[in-house]
């Protein structure tokens, strides 16, 4: 399948001078279109830094992030905006919500970003995710009145609304129980395979990596080891 | 356009920070209303009272002798002319018992003088009626010396003779000085008086518009045979006065101001401090830096907008309660007045958001999103 997503040669240095700080040297990696990968490492070991970089939250000092057959070197904050908003949906270890805003708002927000218009169809693929999210007729609750693993839920939910082609999750499952971190994986799982999402989730927690396709693992700024898991 | 709902929404999200801030714009807008209409009310009533009723421009013979009346049908020609009236003038000299009076006698048509000096308003006793032998006096003059209406009043014309007449009315112009010294007569008796034939006159009184247009209609009529005399130049202390009056409201009205864009900037910088975190994952999602900064400028924008309203509404109730105090001008709104005001209001919540909307669209998505 063609790569979705190319980090070449990606270095990323904090600082100047003395004080300049290595986060990230030399990765490089690709992912397919629909694959369910993961960044495994310790914390500090660079992998947010690497998600903040092939999100286009952040540039890197030198080398290139190719993302959807585009590069997008030397592109300005506003290109890079726009394309974060149409391939890329975000999940993070706090879901983010917006607390002045209902569950619906929250989830059509990436939409009205974009400049979509908000019609029936967007209401009703609201409808949708909020089902396939176990969250039925929650669409009208203030997202402050949701427990946390709900919040969470819709935070996913709000991800998927503009169909991005890659979710990247940094510690998606940080702040839920067991319980809750199982079904957002089963979640992830049955997006990936029936909209053929792609996902690169960053965790600190091996097993949760387990869980993956693809175990990335990055050790001091480095990438150690990529490989399949074919032992779940 | 999602960045006005979204600045509506935190607006409403913090309802009484934006209650407050919207009372502190109106509570400014209203002052500056009422104050510039209270100064604007008070000027026109000084002005109205010192020169309402008199002429805004007197010509006179420059040799001192006489004028015609067609110089007054010229002078009408002006397009800020309104009223031109030709008068004639005289000192006459009233002795009581052991002490004299001089009086200013203007004499004219009734109609003329009336039109300059408003008297038909201002009898307050007796009737405006200038038939020949009937002459017009003031309160002042006629309490002073005791003498009402239907007395005869005799007194020593410029030619030495003696002159009788009838008191047919007083009048009460507003002014201690006029009201004991100012006379008017019949422009015939006065022709009399002063040995002139009905073509001759003393001057011309002129009124005005715009009675501060009066220097530059002086400069057109200045002749070689007439001397223009300009209420400005005789009042220039009033003037002077007012222009001042005028600077101190101004200066108030622009502290105010002041305020009001320190309290919106404030409120402003503090929802832009609370709101970081929102601002972050709109950007992650796709927000530019743009669009980010919009929402406070459009916050803004609604504060303004929503401040001038109120200010505007308790500007004009500020001035309805003042229609019931015990003073003799009234204030009156001005529309230009508040246009203004409400367009410099949200100008300036406009620009005290340059600030806070700048920094919101610094804000890095990663900071906000790593820092949860």
């Amino acid at each position: 399948m063609a790569d979705l997503l190319a980090a070449e040669d990606l270095e990323k240095v904090y600082g100047q001078g003395e004080t300049a700080t290595r986060a990230l040297a030399s990765v490089s990696f690709s992912l397919a279109e629909g694959e369910f990968a993961s960044i495994v490492g310790q914390s500090g070991s660079g992998k947010s830094t690497l998600l903040n970089l092939v999100g286009l939250l952040d540039t890197p000092t030198s080398g290139r992030v190719v993302l959807g057959e585009k590069d997008t070197t030397g592109l300005g904050r506003k290109a890079l905006a726009r394309l974060r908003g149409e391939l890329i949906g975000f999940v993070f270890q706090f879901h983010h919500l917006l607390p002045e805003f209902t569950v619906a708002e929250n989830m059509l927000m990436p939409l009205r970003i974009a400049g979509e218009r908000i019609g029936d169809e967007q209401r009703d693929r609201v409808g949708e995710l909020l089902d396939l999210l176990d969250l039925p007729g929650l669409d009208g609750k203030n997202a402050n009145q949701l427990s946390g693993g709900q919040k969470q839920r819709v935070a996913i939910g709000r991800a998927l609304m503009a169909r991005p082609r890659l979710i990247l999750a940094d510690e998606p499952t940080g702040n839920l129980d067991t319980t809750n971190t199982d079904a957002v994986y089963q979640l992830f799982r049955d997006i990936n395979r029936e909209l053929g999402t792609a996902f690169l989730i960053v965790t600190h927690d091996r097993a949760v990596a387990e869980m993956t396709d693809r175990i990335l693992e990055v050790l001091d700024g480095e990438l150690v080891q990529d490989v399949r898991n074919d032992y779940r | 356009m999602l960045a006005l709902s979204i600045a509506a929404r935190f607006l409403r999200s913090s309802l009484g920070q934006t209650t407050l801030i919207v009372a502190g714009i109106g509570v400014g807008i209203a002052v500056q209303i009422f104050v510039g209409s209270l100064i604007t009310g008070l000027q026109a009533d000084l002005i109205d009272s010192t020169v309402g009723s008199s002429p805004h421009l007197t010509l006179r013979p420059a040799d001192g002798e006489t004028v015609t009346a067609e110089l007054a049908d010229d002078t009408r020609e002006e397009p800020e002319v309104t009223t031109a009236v030709p008068i004639r003038r005289m000192s006459v000299i009233y002795a009581a018992d052991d002490d004299s009076t001089a009086l200013n006698v203007t004499a004219g048509t009734a109609d003329d003088l009336d039109a300059i000096y408003d008297l038909e308003e201002r009898i307050v006793a007796g009737s405006y009626s200038l038939e020949n032998g009937e002459i017009l006096v003031g309160t002042a003059f006629s309490d002073d010396q005791g003498i009402g209406v239907g007395d005869p009043l005799s007194v020593l014309l410029p030619d030495g003779a003696t002159g009788d007449y009838t008191v047919a009315g007083i009048f009460d112009l507003g002014a201690a000085a006029p009201n004991e010294r100012f006379t008017f007569l019949a422009a015939g008796s006065a022709a009399d008086a002063l040995g002139l034939d009905p073509e001759e006159y003393s001057a011309i009184e002129i009124q005005l518009d715009d009675v501060f247009a009066s220097t530059e209609v002086a400069g057109r009529l200045a002749a070689d045979d007439v001397t223009v005399v300009d209420w400005q130049e005789e009042n220039e202390e009033l003037l002077s006065g007012l222009t001042a009056q005028s600077g101190s409201s101004l200066m108030i009205q622009a502290f105010v101001l002041v305020a009001v864009a320190l309290g919106i900037a404030s409120t402003l910088a503090i929802s832009a401090v609370q709101k970081t975190r929102q601002i972050g994952i709109l950007k992650a999602m796709g927000m530019t830096d743009a669009a980010a900064g919009r929402i406070f400028l459009l916050q803004a924008l609604i504060l303004g907008v929503a401040g001038v309203a109120a200010g505007i509404v308790l500007g004009y109730l500020l001035i309805l309660g003042f229609s019931f105090a015990p003073v003799d001008f009234s204030v009156r709104p001005s529309v230009t007045l508040i246009a203004v005001s409400a367009s410099i209001g949200i100008a300036v919540a406009m620009l005290s958001s340059i600030i806070p909307s700048r920094t919101t669209s610094r804000v890095d998505p990663i900071e906000v999103i790593q820092g949860g």
